[in-house]
């Protein structure tokens, strides 16, 4: 087996197997790694056709009011990135961010299942602002969220927000980077977790889907280059780079802090390692993607990379964030399987993989089910795109 | 030619007097003294030709030894200059005389001279106060009053600069200087000084046409100036140095053709309101940089004329001073509030007005309900400047933005409009001085019946596309600018 993995994680991940989740985990009571339902749906458009796809593929995973009747439901979305930085002149629900109509639905039909309390969160970069006003700023009509299901409500987690302390979820076994993450009270005051995240590449990590749109939970008011030294700043201040892609400065003295000062200070070393560690702390007991339209090449719009807006025309949605991201992988023509060296994962160790040694779920396709569309019916090579933009550049040149 | 609002100034240095002041500055050399001796040929007044220039800001005193050789060296140049239509103004600085200075003025034939502090009474001149800009001062007659500390516009060399924790870059621009000395002394014509820094490299022609456009497009003229290398290379005609000259006096041609904006006003749902002095002078101004950052276009609000001013429009106010207002600005600006305004004040505004209403713990104003509208009082005396800017826009909500920017990280856009309203212009200004990946786009509220975009860098207006958004509002996607654009609607 090529493996990437130290002797240490092997041994945290079989640690992980020995000391379950803290969480309630919701559909699995496995030991091992939870193998997992994953679905996958056609849907070129945020038009009508959204909500059936949306709502026969819950069906296929067991149905939603098994999973959030009576409960309170977290969403984590994805908006992050600098929001005036489009690609071209696409709106960044198109491209980059989770598309409101995709929120608006998966919220309606949350409420049709009878969730008690349904709250979308996210941490949008650096701003304190209520996502309310995040959406308001991109021309989103975040009313039509709100209102399309009952006890809806939204959170900004990159601060304190409405809670009134942070809340501490540990990583089961211990960790590898950090042994636990202070986060918003919204991941810890929920009983169901939703990532719903965009189908994207991502110049660290190779791919950002419902496992890296987990990082996003993290507040910058302890994480960010301007959080506070010893306790966490009001104010969310800079990105997150500082402190989890180069460690180059540790998070507020009030959070757990590295287990090892040592570790390598590498982006690609470091961040699958946190995204692991961030889903085993606070497990995604759905994860949800939106692929209908998307970007290639990145996870916002770096200028200088071979970038294009793509309509896969694909929703996946599993019970398991890790066999989820498998599939999309699949879906967007990679093979979950690959480590470091190896497409998408040029430069970062395979997050799925370390997920894996660490409990949270399995990445071989063969051992989840997977429903629905066959993934054959719906590969969209995201490197096929990126050829493409290459060759005709060069043509150009 | 009489100094007006038609002159367009450039510095000259040239002569004994500049050799003087400047050969005890680093890097001073034999060259560059030859330069300034070579430009007091009559000759060198050729480049202007074609150009907008038609005034010359030379060094007239000093208070130093050499000050009437200087004078009697640039005679020829003012003799040839009046035949050409090129006026001269004579700065008098350091320890000079400056009766004496002013009478030599006089004799030979200057339009204006130009000094910092208190103008002679009774010149006989129009006299230019040179000000730093914390202390804006201009004399009834001369119209046009100088700013002498403008900043060389681009985005700072130091990369740890940014303007907020929002990923966008700082950008040094005069824009905020300027609109505070347009509110403050709207009937005069603003200069501006700054030079190129000195670097080993001459300064590209972009960062010329950036250093004509920043100014000009708040409605100010850069003095020109010239980096030792250019200047050099002036002299001898050399082709990359021509080239650069064509493009910076392109632009101030560009201006000159594209003044209809003159009398436009500047737009925007947010007006700051201060006597820009003192200390208040640092609050208004950074909040007045940081502004664009957000992209939040903006008023600006002289407290000397805030009583018979308009606050039409207004979405909000944001009192800058210290100082409480007397009691008839408070009042009106009370009944903007109550009419469904919002009003920001600073800590040491007195026993707040309305009821307090509840709010995010993080903002940095207590907000009190007041009427139909907001008194929004800060909690801190010296809050961080971006937070507050921040602030000032979360509680007006983006739900009223008038205009967004995409795609234009290193750039700022200003929003003025005709008093009917019918006509306005978005400058748009890259102080990257290099073109982004993606073209701007421009999300506006209230789309108008036409849009076109005009810029030195196009052989042609490019007529502008409405792309309305569902929720409302209508987009305009540019194509790429590396320095300067202007979109002209049109209802």
């Amino acid at each position: 087996m090529k493996d990437e993995l130290t002797r240490r994680e092997m041994l945290l991940g079989a640690g992980a197997l020995l000391t379950m989740p803290a969480w309630p985990a919701w559909g699995s009571a496995a030991v091992t790694a939870p193998t997992a339902k994953v679905t996958v749906g056609r849907c070129m458009t945020y038009g009508p056709e959204l909500v059936p796809t949306l709502s026969k593929m819950f069906d296929q995973l067991g149905g939603l009011d098994r999973m959030v009747k009576g409960k309170t439901v977290a969403i984590k979305i994805n908006m992050i990135g600098v929001r005036s930085q489009r690609l071209g002149t696409a709106p960044m629900e198109e491209t980059f961010w989770t598309h409101p109509k995709v929120i608006e639905a998966v919220v309606h039909l949350m409420g049709v299942a009878g969730a008690r309390r349904i709250r979308v969160v996210e941490g949008p970069w650096s701003s304190c602002e209520t996502l309310e006003e995040v959406m308001l700023s991109m021309n989103w009509k975040p009313q039509d969220i709100l209102s399309a299901a009952k006890n809806v409500e939204f959170e900004n987690t990159d601060h304190l927000g409405r809670g009134k302390t942070y809340s501490r979820l540990m990583v089961p076994g211990g960790g590898l980077i950090f042994p636990g993450y202070d986060l918003n009270h919204s991941y810890a005051d929920c009983d169901v977790f939703v990532s719903l995240a965009k189908m994207k590449e991502h110049a660290a990590t190779g791919i950002t889907l419902s496992m890296k749109n987990v990082y996003g939970s993290t507040p910058t008011t302890i994480y960010g280059q301007g959080a506070g030294v010893d306790e966490p700043s009001l104010r969310p201040h800079g990105g997150r780079g500082g402190v989890f892609h180069f460690a180059t400065r540790a998070p507020s003295k009030s959070a757990p802090q590295q287990i090892d000062l040592t570790l390598p200070k590498d982006a690609g070393y470091r961040l699958p390692r946190i995204i692991a560690e961030l889903c085993s702390a606070r497990p995604v007991h759905l994860a949800i993607i939106d692929g209908v339209k998307s970007a290639t090449g990145a996870e916002t719009n770096y200028g200088s990379r071979p970038q294009a807006a793509v309509n896969p025309g694909v929703l996946i949605a599993g019970t398991n964030c890790v066999a989820t991201d498998a599939v999309a992988m699949a879906v967007m023509g990679y093979d979950p399987m690959a480590d470091k060296g190896t497409a998408p994962f040029a430069n970062a160790d395979n997050m799925l993989h370390i997920g894996e040694s660490l409990g949270v779920g399995v990445r071989d396709m063969g051992r989840n089910e997977v429903l629905g569309v066959p993934v054959s019916q719906v590969v969209f090579s995201y490197s096929a795109v990126r050829d493409k933009i290459l060759a005709a550049a060069a043509k150009k040149a | 030619m009489a100094l007006s609002a038609e002159s367009n100034p450039m510095r000259w240095p040239a002569g004994p007097l500049d050799i003087a002041l400047q050969e005890k500055t680093k890097g001073f050399t034999t060259d560059k003294a030859a330069v300034l001796r070579n430009w007091l040929d009559p000759a060198t007044l050729g480049i202007l030709q074609g150009t907008p220039v038609n005034t010359l800001v030379v060094s007239w005193a000093a208070g130093l030894a050499s000050d009437n050789e200087q004078q009697q060296a640039l005679t020829p140049l003012i003799e040839k200059g009046r035949e050409t239509g090129v006026g001269f103004v004579g700065v008098i600085d350091g320890e000079a005389n400056t009766s004496k200075a002013i009478a030599a003025a006089l004799s030979a034939g200057l339009i204006a001279v130009a000094m910092e502090g208190e103008a002679p009474a009774d010149a006989g001149i129009p006299v230019i106060q040179r000000n730093a800009d914390a202390r804006i001062r201009w004399s009834g007659k001369s119209p046009v009053l100088s700013l002498s500390n403008g900043i060389w516009p681009g985005i700072p060399q130091d990369v740890n600069q940014a303007g907020g924790p929002t990923n966008l870059p700082w950008v040094d621009s005069n824009g905020a200087t300027l609109r505070i000395a347009r509110a403050l002394a709207p009937d005069k014509d603003v200069w501006i000084e700054f030079n190129p820094p000195q670097q080993a490299t001459a300064q590209t022609a972009e960062a010329y046409m950036l250093a004509v456009a920043d100014p000009a497009s708040y409605g100010a003229r850069w003095v020109v100036s010239l980096d030792d290398g250019l200047r050099a290379d002036l002299s001898t005609k050399k082709q990359p140095a021509m080239d650069t000259w064509k493009k910076a006096t392109g632009m101030l041609s560009f201006f000159k053709e594209h003044n209809q904006s003159k009398n436009y006003q500047p737009m925007g749902r947010l007006a700051l309101l201060s006597n820009f002095s003192g200390d208040d002078w640092g609050r208004g101004e950074e909040t007045l940089n940081l502004l664009p950052r957000l992209r939040e276009p903006a008023r600006v609000i002289a407290r000397s004329r805030a009583a018979s001013a308009s606050f039409d429009g207004l979405q909000a106010i944001y009192y800058t001073d210290q100082e409480p207002p007397d009691a008839a600005l408070r009042a009106k600006l009370l009944a903007f509030a109550r009419g469904g305004g919002i009003l920001f004040v600073p800590s040491k505004w007195a026993n707040p007005e309305g009821t307090p209403a509840p709010a995010e713990a993080y903002l940095l104003f207590k907000l009190h309900t007041l009427g139909k509208g907001r008194l929004a009082v800060c909690k801190e005396e010296q809050p961080d400047p971006y937070d507050l800017t921040a602030d000032l826009q979360t509680i007006m909500s983006h739900r009223y933005d008038p205009i967004r920017l995409y795609n234009a990280s290193s750039m700022n856009f200003f929003y003025e409009t005709s008093a009917q309203g019918k006509q306005g212009v978005i400058h748009l200004l890259n102080y990257s001085r290099r073109p982004a990946s993606d073209g701007p786009l421009f999300y506006v509220k209230e789309p108008h019946r036409t849009a076109r975009l005009v810029s030195p860098e196009l052989a042609s207006p490019a007529e502008l596309q409405w792309s309305p958004q569902e929720a409302g509002g209508s987009e305009l996607s540019l194509p790429k600018i590396s320095v300067y654009g202007a979109v002209e609607l049109e209802s």
